[in-house]
This record gives C-alpha cells, structure tokens and sequence, in this order.
C-alpha cells in the first residue's frame, strides 16, 4: 500500500516534461469541448426547461423566463417527498443486497477453488442483460399475491405461506439480484488484479482466512466496492421497469415512475420532470463527492511491477458448500425468472386455474415467437441494434480510456473538471435525458438527426460515467511504477500507454465496453426521441410490445435479446480472457 | 363461441363485400383519382407518426397494402405526450419527419393544428361533427369503452356501468386505469360522473379497486386473473378474446364512451399524394369496417358499416364528450377522481 509518486524519479518527469508543456493543455482542452458537447450542452437544454415553461427548440432562447416555480413545486409536493424516500428504501436495500452477493460471488468465483467456477461465472451475468421491465414482469408473473407462479406451487403443496413482489421488500429483492453483477463486474475485476502476497503475509503473521479477507482482501478492493455499489445504487435511482411492474399495483411509487408519469400525462410535463432530474443530480453529485472523499489520500495500487497469479484458496469440502450456495443463488436469479419469461413465452395466455394447468401442453406453442418475426420491424430492430451497440462500444471505450486515464493517471490542471463532468449524466432519468439530447442535437448540421449514430451519441454520454467508473478501477489498481519505469527506459507517454498501461487494463477495457454494449442494447428512454422509422432499435420494439398489452410476445422478444446479448457475452468473455492470458504469461 | 364465430364472419363479410369483388385499379379509384394514385405510387411511400399500439397500426399498414402495393407506410410509434414534445420540437427545427400523425389527445393536436394541411376525406359528409376539433384533423381511429371480465372467475357477469358499483364485486376484484393516465381514461371518467351520476366514483372506490398506469397492464391483469373485471377499451382485450384468452366483453346500455382521434396531413409532409390516399384509405367504409372487424375499434361514421359483437345499435349509443368541457373540467374533476380513489398524483 505504497504511495509512490512520479517525483521520486526527476529525471523521467524533465524527459517527459517538455512535450507535455503544450500537449497537456491541448489534451484537457479537446476533452473538455468533448465533454461540453455531450454532457453540458444537453444539461444547459435540461436546466433550460426546469427554469422555464419553455421548449427550447419551440419557443427559443428568446422566449426564457427563468423561474424557480418547477423547483418549488416539486419540494413542496408531497407525494414527491414520499417518491423520493420510497426511492432511496428501494435502491438502498437494493444496493446492500447488490453488494452481498455480488461480492461473495466474485470471490466464490476469483478467489476459491468451487467447482465449475466458469460456468457460475457466465451464468451469474445472466440478470445484467435482461431490461428492467421485463425483469419487473417475469417477477409479477412468479410472485404476484394472487395469481403468482410461486404462490400457486405454494398451494399446490399445502404450504399457506405466500410471496407478494408487489411491494417494497419485492422491489427490493428485485433490485438486488439484478444490479448485484455490477459489483461483481467490479469486485472480481479487482480481486483478480490483486497481488496475493498481502494475503500471504496476513496468513504468515497468524491471521486465519475470515479475517484475512474482511482485514486485507475486501480492504484492498474498497474503490472497486465502492464504485460498484455507488454504480448500482445510481442506475436504479434511474430505472423505470421494476418499479413500473412491481411497484404500481401496490401503489408505490417512486422518482421513475413519478417522471414517466410527467411525461406521458397530457399535456406532457416536461419542465417540472427536468426539475425532478435535477434533483435527482443533486443526490448523485452527493454521493459522487462522498465517494471521493473516503478514498482521497490513501492508495489502492495492487498491481505492481511482479508477476503474479491470483491466488485461489483451497477450501476442502466446503467447496461443495460454495457451489451449492451458487446453485441455490443461480436457480433464484436465473433459473426461476427465465423459467418464468419461456412459461410466458410459449404459452398461448398466462391463466393457471391452478399447479396443473401449467402442464397443460395444449396452452403451449410458437405462436408469440412466430408473430414476433412475422412484424418486419423485428429484423431491422436487431440489425440496428447491434450496429448502434458495436458504435457506442467502441467509441465510448475508446473515450472513457482517455478520461480515465486522464482523470487517474495524471496529475494535469483541469482532470478534476473531466471527471466531474463525465459523472454528471449518470442519475438524469432516460426519459428526460433523452428530451435533452433532442433539443440539444436535433438542429446540428449534416444531417446526424434521423441516423444511427445520433443514437449512439446519446448512448456514449449517456453511459460514460459506468463506463468511465469501470475503467477507473483498473487504472487505480496498476502500480504508478510500471509506467515509470518504461518511461526510464525511454518510452514516450504514449508508448507507455500502448505497451504498459492499455495491455495491464485490457480486462477493464473489455469489460467496460462489454458493459456499454450491454447498456447501449437495453436503453429505451434516450432512443425514444432520437429514432426514426429506418434506425428502430430493440429496446423501443420491445416497448411496443409491453405498451400492447401483450406479455407473450414481450416475453418472446426479451428472450431474443437476452440470446443475442449472452451470444456476444460469452465472446467478448472469451476474448477477455485470451487476452488477459496473453498479457500476464506471455 | 358459435355466436362469436358467427359474428366475426359476419363483420369480416361486411367488409369483405366492400373491398373485394373488383378489379385492383377499381379498388383503387375508390379512394383517389388516377393522377393522385400514380403521383402517389411514383412518391412510393410516407412516414406515419402513431400514439397508438404500434402491432394495431401495422395490421391497418398491411391491410392499406392490399390495395395499394406500391405505397410503403414507415411507422414511427411513441407513447403520447412524448410524441407531441417530438412533434413538436422536430417541426421548429425544421425537421419534421411525419407525412401523416395520429394522436389520441384532440385537445393536444388541435394546439398543433397549424402544422398540418388542409385536407379533407371524400366521405367527409358522412362523419360527426362532434368527433371533429377542427376541419385539418380526422378521425382515423376511434376507440370505445367496454366492460371486460375473466370468464374462468366471474359467475355473475356485470351487464351494466351500474353493476360495477354492486358490493359483490368487493375487494380488488375491480381493476382500472387511472384516471390521469390520458384523454383516453378522462373521457370515461367524465362519462361516469355526468351519465352515472355526482356518486358513482365514490361508489365504486369504496369497493376497493386496484389501480394501474395504463390500459395494457389491466388487459394483462384481467387474462391472468389478479382482477376479475375491468372496464378497458375494447380494442385492448378484443384481440385476445379472438386468439382464444379466458375474457369476454360487453358494452353497457348506459352508453359507450368514445375517443375519436385527430389525425391529419403535415404541412411538410414529404408525399402528400401517398399521404392524401393513405389518409382517404383509413377513413373509407372499407378502413373503418376493417378496423371495426379486425381490430375492436369504434367509429365516428354516422352510419358505422360495421358494428362489434354484442353491440346491439338499438340499445347502445356512444357517448362523445363535450369537447369544450373535456378541456375545462379536466383538472378539477381529476383532482376529485384522485382524492375519491385514493391515488397519489
């Protein structure tokens, strides 16, 4: 846990100093005027609309008349007040639980020697790409009160218990098991990139493995919890679908649900909603700035200039116990949920008169998946999907790789203002975001309104802070002494990148834009406003289906995706670890 | 299910014998002159803005295809209010990407009424003019509320508005949407309270009813039995009636409250013949009778070519609101209909 500083080695720091006279500025300044375009200016838009009754595109800047009125309403509002407390008890329980077993997955995963740990690995992913909503859904159908599948088996066995997800503690759990892979994304990243010898030298000194990894391994991987479970907590602050379908028929109602409920109202409310995001950022910029301040001043570097290889604990028998624990995990979050979007899927209405009629295989057939296919939109979604998916994969890794490692490994002017402003979109709910960006862009020349790669604009801003977050991680986790010591050898800053920095944080790197392509995949609210008839995307069609009323066809669609995304999943997750492999052994 | 059987065929016949049995160019000519068709055709296609459900809408394309193969109809479908904010911000960039725009809400589209051309159907005479908020826009659509119930739960169905108030039905077996949810829902809201009387919705409310965001988690609700009745719009549940779900429908004597949509030509429109035929198309005898068939919707016609099964002309009347009051009584009763059900605006 050494903090070694570049200016222990003055000679390295005059070699690169002089190019990075000009360079650093011109650096800072061509992210800046990046970041202004993508997050300020749509922000200026928001701010614009909580400020006034006015469009800005409709009425002009001409017509602004700032106010305070959105603002006042909305804090004297009480049924916001209760929306907001209900937000923060739904996705605070949420993260705890997000952190418990994302956390005691990564190191069932990274750290034990529990049997099939790949195939637990891939499978406990599974939540991260089903969409919110049909997450929501899939619950409803198991653990509704009345008609649930849970319950129903329940029955069916005489026990008189019965679950009801239609409720605060359901949201909860809900929440919980679907975010906890953003920590585990984090945490095994982490617990990977740590060097085993502070565990070893904690176990020599007598300390016994329980202690060991409360004192020195979850210690160690602090940023990576932190971030996880701030990264967790915010994109549920910012999720409408679990709350849409769990919440709404018990009457809970949270921020989400409170500004889809501003918008879709006639006339839509957009001014007041936007005063509601701006709120909302509030909150975040709060956590964001607590977050920073646990960590300042103390280091989390783990990878340092040794080669080593992540140590695996030997547990005995209890190895099965891990395993079962992970099956048990497994067939909660995968199995029954999955089980429960086939059930709708292929069965024809969702009516059980009771446990047997859901062996009843005459109710059973194709005919969602056929009428699914049969609408020419479904094609074209998928296609555009994966097109808008890759762009913003690509594009938004390559600049969350230049904001991170600006904002971490530098210590130029102006890297506090970058991560600042790269964090900012990260609470604005999609549906008023997605406002913003077509106020903001839609009068920009040469024709980038109506494409495909307005969309993936939308998506680079809108996920830069999770991605930038996730990168963030890596960069604190390589030793500051590994790119010292290429540039002693004489390498340029951006040989050093290229040779030492971008081959340590590859896992990050993939990782980020896996989760960006996931992300990109499953965003509705800023796609909503930014497509057309020839750019539809997945996310909007699968809307569509859930606006008709139509579970089925929801259930079939969802599927779909979640096939594609495991598909491309499991080959990025190949790709990750042929690379990983390559550059720690090769 | 003979009868519903019987029902269709007879209401797929009507239309049936007002499409077919001519030649295509002669189809064709019923809804515009050579000149339009073939300006129509050499546009080759329009852009179709839609609040409504988008597979509805893609049943009307593939029907309108029919008789016009040339024409390719794109569809861009968003929920209502933000399809009014695109609309809108889209048409003060100068960008508006819409030939044609279906909306539910009069009231919003009548605001917008500049933006679109005039334009008026060859059967123009033929429709109300209550449904009509201005001579620009057009009710393609129109939709109608029915009382629905799952068949395997309810033994006493309910036959009229009135039943829903009746203590048998207690206990969250009731579902419907809120009442802010949009000008579909107000619309029958403000039917209850001025056809059913000053104390209907506290009636009802004090049953305990379960409340829901919007037509298609109630349709949802009601096939998977966590409610039993529900009044909805017919066009939600009567296509799963059809494929074979455990509900039924019926209209109440007391009258069906109906929601004509503004629909109209953009001044911008990029094909306006294809726009104009496309237009013409879903408001001919024939578009209506189709939608009335296929799909469970209502119509503005004065003499509908078509009626749903169990509508009975006799006894049914629809019911269009006051267009003035629909716009005047909006918030204070909707504020009444919050407090009386309990719901947290």
């Amino acid at each position: 846990m050494t903090a070694t500083s570049a200016e222990a080695l003055p000679a390295a720091r005059q070699m690169t100093q002089a190019p990075r006279r000009w360079g650093a500025p011109l650096w800072v300044g061509a992210l800046l005027i990046v970041l202004a375009f993508l997050v300020i200016y749509p922000l200026l838009m928001l701010m614009f609309g909580a400020l006034s009754d006015s469009n800005p595109i409709v009425d002009g800047f001409g017509a602004f008349r700032p106010s305070a009125k959105h603002f006042f309403d909305v804090l004297a509002n009480e049924n916001v007040h209760l929306a907001f407390f209900n937000a923060l008890a739904a996705c605070g329980g949420g993260t705890i639980l997000a952190v418990v077993i994302g956390l005691a997955f990564s190191w069932i995963v990274v750290r034990t020697n529990t049997p099939f740990k790949g195939f637990i690995a891939g499978a406990s992913m599974i939540p991260l790409f089903v969409p919110p909503l049909v997450a929501g859904v899939a619950w409803g159908i198991l653990g509704s009160p009345k008609t649930g599948l849970l319950n129903t088996a329940l029955k069916w066995v005489g026990i008189d218990f019965r679950f009801n997800f239609y409720s605060m503690s359901g949201l909860i759990i809900v929440f919980g098991i679907y975010y906890a892979p953003y920590v585990y994304m984090f945490t095994a990243s982490a617990l990977r990139n740590m060097d085993p010898s502070l565990e070893e030298a904690s176990e020599v000194s007598g300390a016994s493995a329980f202690t060991t990894i409360f004192t020195i391994t979850f210690p160690l991987i602090a940023p990576a919890i932190l971030a996880g479970s701030l990264l967790s907590f915010v994109v549920m602050l910012g999720i409408y679908g679990v709350p849409a379908a769990l919440g709404a028929p018990a009457n809970i109602n949270v921020l989400t649900t409170y500004i889809f409920k501003l918008t879709a109202w006639s006339p839509p409310l957009y001014n007041t909603a936007a005063a509601v995001a701006i709120l909302l950022m509030v909150v975040t910029a709060i956590l964001v700035w607590a977050q920073q301040k646990v960590l300042s001043g103390k280091s989390y570097a783990t990878v340092a200039g040794k080669a080593f290889r992540p140590r695996s604990l030997n547990l005995g028998p209890w190895r099965w116990f891990t395993f079962a624990l992970a099956l048990v995990y497994l067939f909660v979050v995968v199995v029954l949920p999955t089980l429960a979007l086939v059930i709708a899927a292929f069965r024809k209405f969702l009516f059980f008169k009771d446990f047997n009629a859901l062996f009843d295989w005459n109710q059973y057939s194709w005919v969602h998946f056929n009428s699914v296919f049969d609408n020419p939109l479904t094609m074209l979604s998928i296609w555009n999907t994966l097109k808008v998916g890759v762009i913003t994969a690509v594009a938004g890794g390559a600049l969350a790789f230049a904001i991170g490692y600006t904002v971490n490994r530098t210590t130029v002017s102006g890297r506090r203002s970058i991560d600042l402003l790269a964090t900012l979109p990260v609470a604005i709910p999609g549906l008023v975001v997605g406002v913003a960006y077509l106020w903001a862009w839609i009068g920009l020349p040469g024709g980038l309104y109506g494409t495909i790669w307005i969309l993936a604009l939308a998506f680079v801003a809108r996920f830069m802070p999770d991605t930038v977050k996730a990168l963030s991680t890596s960069f604190l986790q390589i030793h500051k002494e590994l790119e010292e010591a290429a540039w002693i050898c004489g390498r340029g800053l951006l040989g050093t990148i290229r040779t030492v920095v971008l081959p340590l944080a590859k896992p990050g790197v993939v990782a980020s834009m896996t989760l960006l392509f996931v992300l990109a995949i499953r965003e509705l609210g800023s796609s909503l406003f930014l497509y057309t008839s020839d750019t539809t995307v997945m996310a909007v069609l699968l809307l569509d289906y859930y606006e008709g009323g139509n579970t089925g066809k929801t259930a079939a669609f969802s599927l779909v995706q979640t096939a594609i995304l495991g598909v491309l999943l499991g080959l990025t997750t190949w790709i990750s670890r042929e690379t990983t492999q390559n550059t720690r052994f090769n | 299910m003979k009868r519903r059987t019987f029902t269709k065929t007879a209401v797929l016949g009507t239309a049936g014998i007002l499409t077919g049995g001519l030649p295509a160019w002669a189809q064709q000519e019923k809804f515009g002159t050579k000149e339009e068709i073939a300006a129509a055709e050499k546009e080759g296609g329009l852009t179709y803005y839609t609040a409504n459900f988008a597979e509805t809408e893609q049943e009307v394309i593939k029907e309108f295809n029919k008789t016009f193969p040339k024409i390719k109809v794109a569809m861009v479908r968003a929920p209502g209010g933000q399809l009014i904010t695109r609309i809108k911000t889209e048409a003060a960039a100068g960008k508006l990407g819409a030939d044609v725009v279906n909306h539910s809400d009069r009231g919003l589209m009548l605001e917008l009424q500049d933006l679109f051309q005039d334009y008026k159907p060859p059967n123009a005479a033929d429709y109300r003019p209550d449904a009509m908020v201005s001579p620009k826009l057009w009710p393609g659509v129109t939709l109608g509320w029915a009382i629905a119930y799952n068949t395997q739960l309810v033994k006493n169905a309910p036959k009229t508005w009135m039943d829903l108030t009746k203590p048998e039905y207690k206990d969250k077996q009731i579902g419907q949407v809120v009442g802010p949810s949009g000008g579909t829902t107000w619309t029958r809201i403000m039917f209850e309270k001025q056809v059913l009387g000053d104390d209907y919705w506290a009636k009802q409310a004090a049953l305990g009813i379960s409340l829901f965001p919007s037509g298609a988690p109630t349709s949802d609700s009601l096939v998977r039995g966590e409610i039993s009745i529900a009044p909805l719009l017919y066009n939600i549940i009567y296509t799963k009636i059809v494929e074979g779900a455990p509900a039924e429908a019926i209209f109440a004597p007391e009258g069906v409250p109906i929601i004509p949509y503004a629909d109209g030509i953009t001044k911008t429109a990029k094909s306006p013949n294809a726009s104009k035929l496309f237009m013409n198309w879903r408001l001919s005898k024939e578009g209506q009778s189709f939608q009335i068939a296929k799909l469970g919707n209502i119509t503005s016609l004065k003499e509908p070519p078509a009626f749903p099964k169990g509508w009975d002309p006799k006894v049914i009347k629809v019911w269009v609101p006051n267009f003035e009051q629909f716009e005047k009584l909006r918030e204070p009763w909707l504020a009444e209909w919050n407090k009386t059900y309990g719901y947290r605006q």
